[in-house]
């Protein structure tokens, strides 16, 4: 199953049939801000090392699914999208709300650490840089 | 060693490349050998070592990880998905 996409996650394809046992679906969508510390942002391009990055993505979600007793799915955009579009997707469903809450908080803000994933923002005046991120975490294994 | 280098993120503008050759002074070097050259080489990487991770493949690997000929070592500095 593929975790990156080109372009912009289409959160509407993820949305599919509810698993009967699950009385719960709870949707995390990121998405690209117009502002970053002051400066106007119009668009960011997200690079991906593509084998590590699926790995991690398959990991993580296995990790969360194992750890809250929910289905996950994670999707993240890469490419160019501009502000307002979907760059990341996370999606947990389970029996009670309560764990899928926590599933999709534990899921993106791990992803944040663990995935090599890298934001390059354009910003109004035709400059752009990468966001100052995190060292890579070896929280999940491999 | 002649070692092929790929950069992601910030480190293709340390490294002035997305992907480079690297002259490493030993015969079977380690990470922890490829990271000392670069450093050498770049003075904005060299910056930024500390906070660098490696890969080969979908392995992330440490500094005492032995090189081969064949081998890409990937270059991943702090992330920012999301």
């Amino acid at each position: 199953m593929t975790h990156l996409v080109e372009g912009p996650v289409r959160v509407e394809h993820y949305l599919g049939k509810v698993p009967p046992e699950c009385g719960a679906m709870t949707v995390f969508a990121g998405t690209v801000r117009c502002l970053h510390l002051g400066r106007e942002v119009t668009g960011i391009h997200y690079h991906a090392y593509v084998p590590l990055a699926e790995k991690r993505l398959q990991e993580l979600e296995s990790d969360t699914a194992r750890r809250f007793g929910v289905h996950c799915r994670l999707v993240h955009a890469t490419g160019e999208l501009v502000v307002g579009q979907v760059s990341v997707l996370v999606l947990a469903y389970g029996p009670h709300r309560q764990e899928t809450f926590e599933a999709c908080r534990y899921a993106i803000d791990t992803l944040k650490q663990t995935v090599p994933i890298w934001k390059e923002e354009r910003f109004a005046n035709g400059a752009s840089a990468f966001v100052d991120g995190s060292p890579l975490s070896t929280i999940l294994a491999g | 060693m002649l070692l092929r280098v790929q950069c992601f993120g910030a480190s293709r503008l340390w490294c002035g490349a997305d992907e480079l050759e690297l002259d490493i002074p030993a015969a079977t070097p380690t990470v922890g050998d490829a990271e000392q050259t670069l450093a050498e080489r770049f003075p904005n990487f060299a910056a930024q070592r500390q906070r660098m991770a490696y890969a080969l493949g979908d392995s992330v690997v440490a500094s005492t990880h032995r090189l081969h000929g064949n081998d890409t070592l990937v270059l991943i500095p702090p992330v920012s998905g999301g």
